[in-house]
């Protein structure tokens, strides 16, 4: 288990993976060829990783969203020192804050 | 994704409409959908403006919003859909529209709802109010389906261009009503209207809507921001303003100021409970930024709870969506 400022990356075994997650093709990149795991609206500052790898995302503001990173990788954010992620696949969750009768995203 | 980061562009884009630009995209939608163009085109200040505008246009003929925007928009959706098949579809969408959606859906409906509250003075106006509404194409709110088939043709250009030149508009058979930007939108980094100091979105002609983190409050609250007192906080019934009020004040001054005392502390942060009378209790885990500064400090940031937790650990887990026994990461920047 892994965080990231406001969002946590949670290692899966591979048998964890739902099946039709395996095969899917992934997120596209971004301009910058990077995976955004989270991006800042108004900043732009980006949770984000380069190098080999897939996104996999489900639809709802709170994922789930797995990652796979076939060789590791390096998760980077402009306001947040580099996480180092060893090979494998990923369960990524943003983080949340409770409101009476809601529940909002945290933004970092 | 570089179209999703024109299109996020689009959406947030403030200051005066191109006009010229915007009335050749109103034609070529027109002629694209097979329509004589418009031949009227007026423009309006916000869309309150536009639809007391719409109210009173005369000889305007029906609405082509079916013809102009929904029927061309679904039938290069079947294209596309029939083309990359149900999987490469929802592939497509979930990495350009639907990074658009919630947040620019979420402000189009804030928009309709203000324009129904300052002009129905009665309840009964309401219905008719929404139904001018109904007949909008949101322009530059539409950015969500647009940046999905931006780069697969160019059926939907006219659109494309009124969206990234102009506002909402309404298309008539023989008239168009469009609208200016707004002169500002301010957002939290979750995409949501929020301001402290004035108001969030403000159109030329002064409709506005204020907002705190995405929370319609009176533009009038935000005035007593600056003179709030542990008191006053305590004081207001109306559990989400003080919620913002507790927000814009800083839990860490309203905690020192009302004597709090922190419930539990572990390794993960500091759990605090604020006890509100006939509300639930506000409780809080307090944490600290792993990483640094830059001047060297570790900033120190309140993330609120459930009222039922009762470790910080247990609080932090929360915020994940996970069990406090389940939450341990092995490194955190």
């Amino acid at each position: 288990m892994y965080r990231q400022g406001d969002v946590l990356m949670m290692a899966l075994e591979e048998s964890e993976v739902p099946a039709h997650f395996l095969e899917a093709p992934g997120e596209p990149r971004d301009g910058r060829g990077r995976l955004v795991l989270a991006l800042g609206e108004v900043t732009g500052h980006a949770h984000a990783v380069r190098g080999p790898g897939r996104l996999l995302r489900e639809a709802g503001p709170f994922g789930p969203m797995l990652l796979h990173l076939p060789e590791g990788g390096r998760v980077v954010h402009e306001e947040h020192a580099a996480i180092a992620l060893p090979k494998g696949w990923f369960r990524v969750v943003r983080q949340r804050e409770y409101a009476p009768g809601a529940v909002r995203i945290v933004a970092d | 994704m570089q179209y999703v980061n024109t299109w996020r562009a689009v959406v947030a884009a403030t200051g005066r409409a191109d006009r010229g630009a915007a009335e050749d995209g109103v034609r070529l939608a027109y002629r694209a959908a097979g329509l004589t163009e418009p031949e009227r085109i007026i423009w309006a200040d916000s869309p309150r403006a536009a639809v007391e505008v719409v109210e009173k246009l005369t000889e305007a003929g029906r609405s082509v919003r079916e013809e102009v925007r929904t029927r061309p928009w679904a039938e290069e959706r079947r294209r596309v859909y029939d083309e990359l098949g149900p999987a490469g579809w929802s592939a497509l969408w979930s990495a350009t529209g639907a990074q658009l959606w919630e947040t620019t859906a979420a402000l189009a409906e804030r928009i309709r709802a203000g324009v129904v509250s300052e002009l129905a003075t009665r309840p009964e106006d309401e219905s008719g109010i929404r139904l001018v509404l109904l007949d909008a194409v949101l322009g530059q709110h539409d950015a969500a389906w647009l940046a999905a088939f931006d780069g697969r043709g160019d059926r939907l250009t006219g659109l494309a261009e009124v969206a990234r030149n102009a506002g909402w508009w309404w298309p008539y058979e023989h008239a168009v009503v469009i609208v200016e930007r707004p002169e500002a939108l301010h957002r939290d980094e979750a995409g949501r209207l929020d301001r402290g100091d004035g108001p969030a979105l403000a159109y030329p002609d002064g409709f506005a809507l204020y907002a705190w983190r995405g929370m319609p409050v009176p533009a009038e609250f935000l005035d007593g921001l600056a003179s709030l007192t542990p008191d006053r906080i305590r004081a207001e019934e109306n559990a989400e303003l003080r919620r913002v009020m507790l927000e814009y004040y800083g839990y860490d001054r309203y905690l020192t100021e009302s004597g709090a005392e922190p419930v539990h502390r572990d390794e993960t942060g500091i759990l605090w409970r604020i006890a509100m009378a006939g509300d639930e209790d506000v409780v809080m885990v307090e944490v600290v930024n792993s990483t640094p500064e830059p001047d060297g400090t570790h900033r120190t940031y309140w993330l609120r709870v459930p009222p039922r937790t009762r470790t910080a650990k247990e609080g932090v887990a929360w915020t994940f969506g996970l069990d406090g026994e389940a939450y341990a990461p092995v490194r955190q920047t």
